[in-house]
């Protein structure tokens, strides 16, 4: 199954930055939300989005509070999501994983990172979602 | 008439009277000093409190040029990821007519070494060979190849590099929220001053709940950082999952 992206992040530079690096690795199918609640109502909209590439700290709804609203969804609930933030504490890993975040990489980023982290998700979802 | 017990109960009263005098006489130039001393502290207290003041109303102005810098960073940002992005688009469009022309050399070289069986001349190869090594282009065309992977690796740093803006915006955002705590406390103060009772409610400095930004953001280009996050992710999700199987044989 093909993979289509939903890259959420409140900065827009970031987004973009994300998108670019997707698209070195190969990966063409993405769309975009500006915080948690307008990524919510995209999957809701979206049943072809299968990976979510979320910031943490955002206005309106947090990365943290999208990843357990998505867990809470029996429908979009197996979605993998990763995290991409600034925040490299660890207690704040330990909640992310909490919320069952599907993997965790800190700002500044490299392509090379990205595509470890997705391939891990996609090799423990079974090549699937 | 009174007795002589009266008398010296008197004197004592007298004496004690002198002794109130005496330290009155003591304490009169220390009130007087108190009282310069007041004169002097009041205007440059009035001062503080002015300076506070003037403070205070700028405050505002520091905080909304902290947010036109965000927003400028923002902008220049992406300007030059639009302008990556075009650069891109034509290193990739430059790409692809250097592989189109390495593969004429090919078939151009093919060519003519096909040619060389057909023509009854001695010496047929050596002619091909010496017009192919006298124009070959396939030495530099791969070396422009290589000049555009290059070029294209330097577009995608540039790009990486940017995640330097978001990072600087929350920590500029930490900074004006820092600011606006402070500008709360002045105010606060002047508060004080003119209501001239001492107030001690204490403003703190904490973050908002839900603050959109990472106090504690930073831009450092080393891995270590990434492999510090790895090794506590993987050794919680071990936890995790351990107590997990745990959880269904109990």
């Amino acid at each position: 199954m093909a993979l289509k992206f939903l890259i959420v992040d409140d900065s827009q530079t970031m987004r973009r930055i994300v998108a670019n690096s997707l698209k070195n690795l190969g990966y063409e199918d993405f769309v975009e939300a500006g915080d948690g609640k307008e990524a919510l109502l995209k999957l809701s909209a979206d049943d072809t989005l299968n990976f979510v590439i979320t910031d943490w700290n955002m206005p309106v709804l947090s990365g943290l509070e999208l990843i357990k609203a998505i867990r809470s969804d029996d429908k979009m609930g197996k979605i993998p999501v990763l995290m991409v933030t600034t925040r490299g504490v660890k207690d704040d890993i330990i909640e992310a994983l909490k919320a069952k975040v599907n993997n965790y990489v800190v700002k500044p980023f490299t392509p090379a990172i990205l595509r470890e982290k997705i391939d891990a998700i996609l090799a423990s979802n079974g090549g699937s979602n | 008439m009174m007795s002589s017990e009266n008398m010296s109960q008197l004197f004592a009263k007298l004496n004690d009277l002198k002794k109130v005098f005496t330290y009155g006489e003591k304490l009169i130039p220390v009130i007087q000093s108190l009282g310069e001393f007041m004169k002097e502290t009041v205007p440059l207290l009035e001062n503080i409190n002015k300076s506070i003041a003037e403070s205070t109303s700028k405050i505002p102005k520091a905080s909304n040029q902290i947010q036109n810098v965000t927003s400028a960073t923002e902008m220049a940002t992406t300007e030059i990821l639009d302008l990556v992005d075009v650069l891109n688009a034509d290193l990739e469009s430059i790409e692809k007519c250097v592989v189109d022309c390495l593969e004429k050399e090919k078939d151009k070289e093919d060519f003519l070494n096909s040619l060389i069986p057909k023509l009854n001349v001695s010496d047929a190869k050596i002619f091909v060979d010496d017009f192919l090594a006298k124009n070959r282009s396939t030495l530099n065309l791969n070396s422009v190849k290589d000049r555009i992977k290059k070029m294209k690796d330097d577009t995608n740093s540039i790009t990486l590099s940017l995640q330097v803006q978001d990072i600087t915006s929350q920590q500029l955002a930490t900074v004006n929220h820092l600011i606006e705590s402070v500008q709360d406390r002045l105010a606060s103060l002047i508060d004080d001053f003119d209501n001239t009772k001492l107030n001690e409610n204490e403003n703190n400095l904490n973050l908002p709940e839900g603050a959109s930004f990472d106090p504690n953001a930073r831009y450092s280009k080393s891995v270590v950082p990434q492999q510090e996050v790895d090794s506590i992710f993987n050794k919680e999700m071990q936890t995790a999952s351990q107590a997990e199987i745990d959880k269904l044989f109990n």
